[in-house]
């Protein structure tokens, strides 16, 4: 079966599962149309008198990464995350706690963010864990970086292709003005989500490891697909437009177009290259979900237009104000009766436990989550609540730990 | 932000870089330093042991065993030319923690 036959293809369940299996062979008839220069036209496998990585098949959907070492590295970075949260990450609580205990200070003591960084100042021994941890995300990041930044050539090619294929379509806004609350380095990715060409692949690749220590493993999306089978639907049962804003690499999207089939499916994000990416990947998948590059707060659709708004831990990464404007979009967009579904932490306020204020501290100082703050100062669920949404209650988080914030459009 | 090498269309921008390298966290920014450096060896060491198992797994398929790996007894020549490399890795790796530095970095030379 030709290519653009199979990519054509609507997203059914036998599709799906075909491709679930891991086809080796549909992922090497895509990459053989690929012209790549030093190549021998229409040849399938290694890319020849280039710089061209081998084809290493998939592991389920996950196309394995192009090489040995760098899916060794990546092994390695995810190992050592678990370690560090069984071991490293528990002996630095043990000196916060021995820090605690020769101050005089309740281990439940609400704190502000100011008087957690006095505090562990007098011990830098309590920020060894935290060193280790961003060592560890930096290793995660640069290898992936370096080796998709070798075989450039290859893989924009190949993006450059995948934009013009089917079956979801895929629109780019290269002359949009990026906010500059957008352009920062969230996790310390190397060029965030819009300055680095490969900043899909590379968050793709380098999340994986993310969920290992709380939720387990997620190069399946098993995490994402988990999170779409649990969307409600709103109560008329009625599915047809669905929207996932901040939709980073796609898997929430691509999960809820597995799950709603039927449905028009969009993922909107900031970051020309994460959507580009998202498309290739879900076009890989022969997946019809949508990608757009847009902004969350000015998503340029027309009002009333989609059953089911949702999105994914994208608001404690943009400023307080600006999550204000995302609602007052998600509530125009949605149309009455429709679902509003934003998933993300809880809201934690500006005084917690030491302990817990410490790692909200180190994680929005030094894994550049620049928002994060600003976020726990607020209430998500309240903001919600107060732009034409009806809470529903005895809602279930999606996630596991995270807020509960199931919404229904008034009238 | 360095650009890849290529002349494609790239649909990033610039971004604003975080100073997670400026950061200091143990007090001193040498041991920083260290721990990354360790880390990264660490990486390094652990994708060179998986490239071996791959080797082993693939060359067992070809009739060399795990079995013969770890039955294999060097020749004489051999186990002198391994135990060379072995001081010379062990002196060149850990050799320095046998230097135990005394004095200050403002002193002068010694009387001698």
């Amino acid at each position: 079966m030709h290519r653009r036959e199979l990519l054509g293809l609507a997203a059914g369940s036998a599709l799906v599962a075909h491709t679930l299996q891991g086809d080796i062979a549909q992922a090497q008839e895509y990459f053989s149309t690929i012209s790549v220069p030093g190549a021998a036209a229409g040849k399938a496998g290694p890319v020849t008198g280039s710089k061209g990585p081998l084809h290493r098949g998939t592991d389920g959907r996950l196309l394995r990464m192009g090489s040995l070492d760098l899916e060794s590295q990546q092994d390695f970075t995810l190992g050592f995350r678990q370690m560090h949260a069984r071991q490293i990450r528990v002996a630095a609580n043990n000196a916060f706690q021995r820090l605690l205990e020769a101050e005089g200070i309740d281990p439940a003591t609400p704190m502000s963010v100011e008087q957690v960084r006095e505090l562990v100042a007098k011990d830098p021994a309590i920020n060894f864990g935290v060193k280790c941890w961003l060592s560890n995300q930096q290793i995660t990041w640069k290898t992936l970086r370096d080796y998709y930044h070798q075989n450039a050539d290859y893989y924009l090619a190949e993006m450059e292709a995948a934009d013009k294929s089917g079956p979801g379509a895929l629109v780019l806004s290269p002359a949009m003005t990026i906010p500059d609350y957008a352009r920062h380095e969230i996790h310390i990715q190397p060029g965030g989500y819009v300055g680095d060409p490969f900043a899909g692949h590379i968050y793709h690749y380098g999340t994986n490891s993310f969920y290992i220590s709380q939720y387990g493993h997620n190069e399946q999306d098993e995490i994402h697909r988990s999170m779409a089978g649990q969307m409600p639907i709103p109560a008329d049962g009625k599915v047809k437009r669905i929207l996932d804003m901040g939709c980073g690499v796609g898997q929430l999207t691509v999960a809820l177009k597995e799950r709603f089939p039927d449905a028009e499916v969009w993922g909107i994000d900031v970051g020309g290259p994460m959507v580009r990416y998202s498309h290739m990947r879900a076009a890989r998948m022969g997946i019809g979900a949508n990608f757009a590059q847009q902004l969350a707060e000015d998503t340029g659709y027309p009002d009333n237009h989609f059953d089911i708004v949702t999105s994914y831990i994208m608001h404690h990464e943009m400023p307080a104000d600006v999550t204000r404007q995302v609602i007052a979009e998600a509530q125009r967009v949605t149309r009455p009766g429709g679902v509003y579904y934003p998933i993300d932490f809880k809201s934690g306020g500006t005084r917690t436990n030491p302990r817990q204020m410490y790692s909200r501290w180190w994680d929005h100082r030094w894994n550049n989550e620049v928002w994060s703050l600003e976020y726990h100062s607020m209430s998500l669920t309240d903001e919600v609540a107060q732009r034409g949404f009806t809470q529903v209650q005895n809602a279930t988080a999606a996630l596991p730990g995270f807020g509960v914030r199931h919404f229904v459009r008034t009238a | 932000m360095a650009a890849p090498d290529s002349k494609r269309p790239t649909y990033a921008t610039e971004a604003i870089p975080s100073d997670v390298k400026t950061g200091m966290f143990l007090g001193n920014p040498t041991l920083d330093s260290l721990v990354s450096c360790v880390i990264a060896m660490n990486a390094e060491m652990w994708s060179m042991r998986r490239r071996m198992k791959v080797m082993e797994a693939v060359m067992a398929k070809k009739g060399v065993t795990t079995d013969l790996i770890e039955k294999y007894v060097p020749s004489a020549a051999e186990k002198v030319a391994w135990e060379q490399d072995r001081d010379r890795f062990v002196s060149l790796t850990l050799g320095a923690l046998a230097d135990q530095g005394f004095r200050d970095f403002s002193t002068d030379f010694p009387k001698r």
